[in-house]
């Protein structure tokens, strides 16, 4: 079953006299007829080439995978891998700290607003005890001269009243000259009076 | 009419000199449609990582996400099963899984399918095993036969259980390569007979008479092509998967031996 020593139909020794390639398909049509049973797989002295060729070709395409495409594929992987794990620890970084300024901005916040509490309730304690004071100092100055109105008002009333016997002296010394004619002093007015 | 095997065959695209290896025979090193597709595949993934990581930045653009994505996929998928040791294996599973891969794909728009010779399957299908060996005698000396004796299994039980352990795990590579060998020759010579009858049923409409019969059978064939055609783009991908799953299992078992069992 030598496909060499077939009968040739024309074009397969003439090809096979060139040597060259392309001439599976012309083949095969041409050596379509001489076939027998038997699966073309058990023809064992097509094996030896097939093994070596295979062998050689594997080894090949091994080496070029393992020693160029796969360190260069695994290479783009690691990198891509270890970008993304380094940018989510930046994420996590950043946001750490975020957070921690956070806090210390709502810390300090608090704290101003502490402040800014006890500066009112200082402001108001003193105002209150300002006022407290001023109150106190108003009241005791108007005490002050609400008594020596007082005082004044006495003093007027006393003057009033002293006057007042005064009057009813001229009074009753002008009444006695008038009534009776004659003039009375003082001095018998005051006696009149104190008997009466 | 073309058999449907005969896609499988191999023809010689560019004849080299055989090497008489000593021992071994003859091993013709001609380029033949099945290196050529495996070369093919090779450069595809080449060129898929060498645009989609060309510009590699931080920020993917587009073409760089889908490289990424299949990168983290069989990444996750081997540290998923293996654990952190993953990583030293990830360079292995990912070619197995992006040649695979390629090659499955590679099957469905050209005319020829590496994965489809027993040949390849049962390379990478050995490879793997191998490695897993190498990595378990390394890592576990002449701890590997608890591989067979799982722990805490009573005496008599491990008459019973140590053969089948150690025959699944002879099987391994044989699964393993039997597998995806079987996936793709059976979906291509699905594909395969379903466009013949889609030929043949055509020609005999178009003998007339009775022969019109064959239309309808010829356009459902053309739909089961069509529907096949997306069923194999599907298990393409989930035999590249199931390939490097496997592999990881496998190694997981001889990495972390008597770890968690």
């Amino acid at each position: 079953m030598a496909v060499e020593t077939t009968p040739p139909p024309g074009p397969d020794s003439a090809l096979a006299a060139a040597g060259t390639g392309e001439v599976t398909a012309t083949t095969e049509a041409a050596h379509g007829g001489s076939e027998s049973g038997g699966l073309p797989q058990f023809k064992f002295e097509y094996w030896g080439g097939q093994i070596v060729w295979l062998l050689l070709i594997f080894a090949v395409l091994y080496t070029l995978l393992a020693t160029v495409f796969v360190p260069r594929l695994r290479r783009i992987l690691d990198t891509r891998a270890k970008t993304i794990a380094d940018a989510v620890e930046q994420a996590r970084t950043v946001q750490a700290e975020a957070e921690v300024q956070a806090a210390a901005a709502k810390a300090e916040v608090d704290a101003a607003r502490a402040q800014a509490r006890a500066l009112a309730g200082d402001a108001r304690t003193k105002a209150l005890a300002d006022l407290a004071r001023s109150q106190a100092a108003e009241d005791e100055r108007l005490e002050a001269e609400l008594s020596k109105a007082d005082e004044r008002i006495r003093a007027m009333r006393d003057a009033a009243l002293t006057n007042v016997g005064d009057i009813a002296m001229d009074a009753a010394s002008d009444i006695v000259a008038k009534l009776t004619g004659v003039k009375v002093t003082g001095a018998e007015i005051k006696s009149a009076q104190g008997a009466a | 009419m073309a058999s449907p095997m005969h896609q499988f065959e191999i023809q010689t695209v560019l004849p080299l000199p055989s090497v008489n290896v000593p021992g071994i025979g003859v091993i013709d090193l001609s380029i033949t449609n099945s290196i050529m597709s495996m070369l093919i595949a090779a450069s595809i993934v080449v060129l898929f990582f060498a645009i989609t990581t060309a510009k590699a930045s931080v920020v993917p653009g587009r073409s760089q996400l889908i490289g990424e994505g299949i990168f983290s996929y069989i990444d996750d998928l081997t540290t998923g099963i293996i654990g952190h040791e993953g990583r030293s294996f990830f360079p292995f599973v990912f070619t197995l899984f992006t040649f695979i891969l390629a090659m499955n794909m590679l099957g469905l728009f050209l005319a020829f399918t590496s994965t489809s010779q027993l040949a390849v399957t049962a390379t990478l299908g050995m490879m793997t095993i191998l490695l897993v060996l190498v990595v378990g005698f390394i890592r576990n000396g002449h701890n590997m036969y608890k591989l067979f004796v799982p722990a805490g299994v009573p005496w008599y039980m491990l008459i019973l259980v140590t053969p089948i352990e150690l025959i699944s795990f002879l099987l391994r590579p044989v699964t393993l390569a039997l597998r995806l060998f079987g996936n793709m020759l059976g979906g291509h010579v699905a594909l395969k007979v379903f466009a013949g009858f889609v030929v043949s049923l055509g020609a005999m409409a178009a003998g007339g008479g009775l022969g019109l019969l064959g239309i309808p059978g010829a356009a459902l064939s053309l739909g089961g092509v069509v529907a096949l055609t997306a069923l194999e783009f599907l298990v393409a991908f989930l035999q590249a998967f199931v390939f490097a799953v496997l592999t990881c299992v496998y190694l997981n078992d001889v990495v972390n031996l008597g770890h968690h069992h």
